[in-house]
């Protein structure tokens, strides 16, 4: 388990953390400046 | 959600091209992060998180939403250079100019809102309320908008899985979103000298 969990850490590289937090803050971005509705949040 | 979408299209078309350039996909990168941690959060419980967005007055609400797509514009004016996010700053600016004439919410027609919804849903709605509390939208008549053509007016055709109503300045933040994320999978262009022969 450990073995694994330390081949996981090896293999993340400074690219893969800069392309999470990319995506991460590109959602954030999309979502806060658009402003669709979807028959879900209607009446809730 | 389905601004999302524009991400995950992005993204498989992007590892696409970058597996069939044989290219290392660069993701792009943001400057002033922090706008946008700080311009979502107050949007997040106001809007998305249904156990806070109930004691948001609508008055606190509209406030958010104007702040929060202000901090978002600054941060994209911020990072202009990158691909794509010219479009999200027009799209961005048209939600927002749309939204402030019209109170701090953006319309939706009645009439589109009458075609859009099964009848049990929309008779339920109020002329010149909310929709709901969790989301952007207040319902207004077409001639009580001011720039309805910046309103959430268009619909997917009846039978689309999935049914919403969206803007046209959503339709370029998601086209902005989409070429951010494909043309930073594109090879860079080579730089070609100057030959002095």
């Amino acid at each position: 388990m450990k073995n694994s969990l330390n081949m996981f850490a090896t293999r993340i590289n400074p690219t893969h953390v800069k392309f999470v937090f990319m995506l991460v803050m590109l959602a954030m971005l999309v979502l806060g400046a658009g402003a669709p509705t979807d028959n879900g949040s209607v009446g809730h | 959600m389905i601004l999302l979408s524009a991400i995950v299209a992005g993204m498989v078309v992007g590892l696409l091209v970058s597996w069939r350039t044989k290219t290392t996909w660069q993701p792009p990168s943001f400057k002033y992060g922090w706008l946008v941690v700080a311009g979502f959060i107050p949007q997040f419980l106001a809007f998305f998180l249904p156990a806070t967005r109930s004691f948001f007055p609508d008055w606190l609400a509209a406030a958010s939403l104007v702040g929060t797509q202000v901090i978002l514009l600054a941060f994209c004016l911020l990072n202009r250079r990158l691909p794509g996010i010219l479009l999200i700053i027009i799209g961005l600016g048209l939600n927002l100019i749309v939204i402030l004439a019209n109170g701090g919410f953006m319309p939706l027609p009645l009439e589109t809102a009458a075609n859009w919804l099964p009848n049990e849903i929309f008779n339920q709605l109020e002329s010149g309320r909310r929709i709901g509390s969790g989301s952007k939208d207040v319902l207004l008549p077409m001639n009580k908008i001011i720039l309805p053509w910046l309103a959430d007016r268009f619909y997917p055709p009846k039978g689309f899985p999935y049914q919403f109503v969206f803007s046209l300045g959503d339709v370029l933040i998601a086209a902005g979103t989409f070429w951010l994320l494909v043309k930073s999978a594109l090879p860079a262009k080579p730089i070609v000298e100057e030959s002095h022969a």
